[in-house]
């Protein structure tokens, strides 16, 4: 008998997620729109839109990362590991972020070791990792935001960096785990497990991604390293 | 360096979206990128007409569209009836990654997906990138739609040296076309060279694919369930390994792997069909029901939909004495499959379903009716009618058209030891087992003798004669493999005397539809590769 018919809360959970993402995705592109028409000098208020669109990306990313986990964990996430030319994801991720990050008055730059570099992934999930590493980076930030790739001992690293006051002593203590809750910071550690959950999904040869976390680098500030087999 | 297409300005996009400010604001991103001619459609039904009668380069469309058609079901449309070119990208549009969008089935594929929200930044990305690699495929894409699997191939080698970027995906291109032609050994070559670099899924499901043809059931069902085990949401994967348990005789657990699939992509009809099939092997009339009504509804919408879940579910409530309704249900395939050959089995099945309920007189105006749409169609081979309407004509005391039928059935498949099988329990269900076993052997020798005359021709050297024979044996066995192949060996043995481009297109056509009968016929194979290397 098909098992689908017997609706449940985490069903409706599901779906109410999707509507909501899709009321955030039309308040997100409005108000790029919009910002995207004016500047810091001929709009007084730009300032508090750029807090807007940053908050609605927040969310948008939080709805995300919520309902990926969830059907990971019902077995219904198609993984799809697939080759990926940095340079594009490095494109990819500019664009998501310029327009908000301009308005924020951040620099995000982008450092390519081979221009040809190619590697497998899901693009997908790891574009959300990076993205939400990006995101919290310019919480902290003084207004820089680095982004580095390069292969490390056979293994993808994908750093982000920072020149804030970097994380916390007590989530340094090795690889980084779904342990980092912080209500303090805001954060529910759900970035942070999302991140890990994703990363382990991706094995080869016997290796599987991980998390690092650090402090200092090129910047000085917090670092989040991504590893990928 | 990153390919990608920045200049929007000469292409024509299609928008489709049920949401009008949606779709307002994806056409005023295509604006923003500099394109100037963008159409919009706010439902299945008017992408439908735009879509059939216009040439589009960009098409966004998003995959739930309310009521009717969704997104992917507009694609599969559109790819089926061949109203999009090779070069048009399709971006889906959708809230979330699904099973089917990621490990569907190819052919079916859109070019790229984007997970809402949609980033004006991220769009001009994706579609630049899918523009300038489409310009890259087209060459392959249009030879493959001229069913040129082996110039296909060629630019595939071409483009895997060229364009190194986009290796990986030309060597999955490069495995499937191999497979599809069964050019078993090199494929498997392909594949476990790609494998050595790197675990990838779609290299072992290939791999696994292939096994399957070369008969290895059990190292194929090992190979898929490891695959299962660490990606469990790969939906081909599920139906591969539901061929091999059935192929094994494991019809439980065949059922148990499809439902899995199912659950993940409940929306093909084919799979739906496929469940309810083998719910009634296993005797679970319940569960088959609700498959063949599943598969109704949700293809009602779709170009894959299949009259066998009707016809299935017709038996099941004829089998309850529901015979007004089975009849009904029957009344409905001519409004909703438009071959001749649904509308006979239509006919056919609800005169047995008559019969088995007592109806004699209306069972005998069914077989009228069959009879006389037999004679009006201009009818192409189709087992399945011919087997339901021998039934019938033997229920309703038309033995000599019964014979004829059956006696066409096995000539088309006379190696189809299953299908003979059916053949004889019809002639037994007739009563007329001893006979039945002689006009089976009958049909097989015709078949042999129609077949033979051009071989020995061929071997006499009256390669002409051969070859006008062999056409007229095809002409008698349009779906007879052996006549087929050995059809396309006699034309290439002509063409090798003397190339003729007319002779050559010709026996790749006849071999290819070999092909499509018994995909991976290794004599066919083989023929083809030679076909392939006269050029």
């Amino acid at each position: 008998m098909p098992i689908d018919d017997q609706p449940k809360v985490s069903a409706f959970f599901a779906s109410s997620v999707h509507d909501m993402k899709n009321s955030l995705g039309m308040l997100s592109g409005l108000l790029e729109k919009v910002l995207a028409r004016h500047s810091e000098s001929d709009f007084s208020d730009y300032h508090d839109l750029t807090a807007m669109l940053y908050e609605t990306r927040r969310l948008n990313s939080d709805l995300m990362h919520l309902l990926t986990l969830y059907k990971l964990d019902l077995q219904r996430y198609p993984f799809q590991s697939q080759s990926v030319q940095l340079a594009e994801f490095l494109d990819d991720l500019q664009a998501q972020n310029d327009r908000l990050l301009v308005a924020r008055g951040i620099e995000l730059s982008c450092r390519l070791a081979d221009a040809s570099l190619e590697w497998h992934f899901d693009e997908d999930l790891v574009l959300g990792v990076i993205n939400h590493a990006v995101n919290n980076a310019s919480n902290y930030t003084q207004g820089r935001i680095l982004v580095s790739v390069d292969v490390v001992d056979g293994m993808l690293e994908i750093r982000v960096e920072d020149d804030g006051g970097g994380y916390p002593p007590f989530m340094l203590t090795g690889e980084a785990g779904p342990s980092g809750v912080d209500f303090t910071r805001g954060s529910t550690g759900l970035g942070l497990f999302f991140a890990t959950t994703v990363l382990a999904l991706h094995k080869n040869k016997g290796r599987s991604g991980c998390l690092q976390l650090e402090n200092g680098g090129h910047l000085g500030g917090g670092v989040f390293i991504v590893k990928i087999p | 360096m990153a390919d990608t297409i920045q200049d929007f300005s000469s292409f024509r996009s299609l928008v489709i979206d049920d949401f009008g400010a949606m779709r307002t604001m994806l056409a005023d991103m295509l604006k923003s990128y500099g394109a100037r001619s963008i159409d919009m459609a706010a439902n299945g039904r008017e992408a439908v007409s735009q879509l059939s009668t216009r040439q589009y380069d960009i098409v966004l469309c998003d995959f739930n569209l309310g009521p009717g058609k969704n997104g992917q079901q507009l694609l599969e449309e559109a790819k089926f009836r061949n109203w999009i070119s090779p070069t048009c990208a399709w971006m889906m549009i959708t809230a979330e990654q699904t099973p089917d969008s990621v490990h569907g089935a190819v052919e079916y594929q859109p070019d790229g997906y984007l997970i809402k929200p949609v980033n004006a930044g991220l769009l001009h990305q994706r579609l630049g990138r899918v523009l300038a690699r489409k310009s890259v495929f087209a060459d392959i894409d249009v030879k493959l739609r001229r069913k040129d699997v082996r110039g296909a191939l060629a630019k595939c080698d071409e483009k895997i040296k060229q364009e190194k970027q986009y290796a990986s995906e030309l060597l999955r291109w490069k495995a499937q076309m191999l497979v599809s032609i069964g050019d078993f050994e090199p494929a498997r070559a392909l594949l476990e060279e790609v494998l050595k670099g790197r675990d990838l899924a779609w290299a072992r499901v290939a791999l696994a694919e292939v096994m399957q043809y070369e008969g290895d059931y059990h190292g194929s069902c090992q190979l898929l369930k490891q695959v299962i085990d660490e990606l469990p949401a790969h939906v081909r994967a599920y139906d591969l390994l539901a061929v091999a348990q059935e192929k094994l005789g494991q019809f439980e657990q065949a059922r148990k792997t499809l439902e899995s699939a199912a659950r993940l992509s409940p929306n093909s009809p084919v799979r739906q069909k496929n469940m309810g099939e083998l719910a009634l092997r296993c005797g679970d009339t319940e569960t088959a029901e609700a498959s063949f009504r599943k598969s109704m509804t949700v293809g009602q919408h779709s170009v894959l939909k299949t009259p066998d879940s009707y016809i299935g579910l017709a038996h099941i409530i004829g089998g309850r004495h529901q015979t007004e309704e089975a009849a009904r249900l029957l009344g409905t395939l001519p409004q909703v499959f438009e071959d001749a050959a649904v509308h006979i089995r239509a006919k056919a099945v609800e005169g047995l379903i008559y019969q088995q309920n007592g109806m004699a007189e209306q069972a005998e105006q069914s077989a009228v009716a069959v009879s006389e749409m037999m004679k009006k169609a201009a009818l192409h081979h189709d087992t399945k009618a011919s087997m339901e309407t021998a039934a019938l004509f033997f229920q309703t005391g038309r033995k000599e058209a019964a014979v004829a039928l059956l006696s066409d059935v096995v000539r088309n498949n006379p190696d189809d030891q299953a299908l003979l099988a059916r053949v004889s329990k019809t002639y037994s269900d007739a009563g007329l087992h001893e006979e039945g076993m002689k006009w089976v052997k009958a049909a097989r020798d015709e078949a042999t003798a129609l077949m033979n005359e051009g071989v020995l021709l061929a071997r006499d050297r009256k390669l002409p004669e051969a070859v006008a024979s062999m056409r007229r044996a095809v002409a008698a066995m349009p779906a007879n493999v052996r006549v087929l192949v050995n059809c396309g060996h006699v034309m290439m043995l002509s063409l090798e005397q003397r190339d003729d481009p007319q002779l050559r297109r010709e026996a790749v056509e006849v071999l290819m539809t070999a092909l499509s009968l018994a995909p991976g016929d290794k004599r066919c194979a083989k023929l083809l590769a030679q076909l392939g290397a006269l050029n």
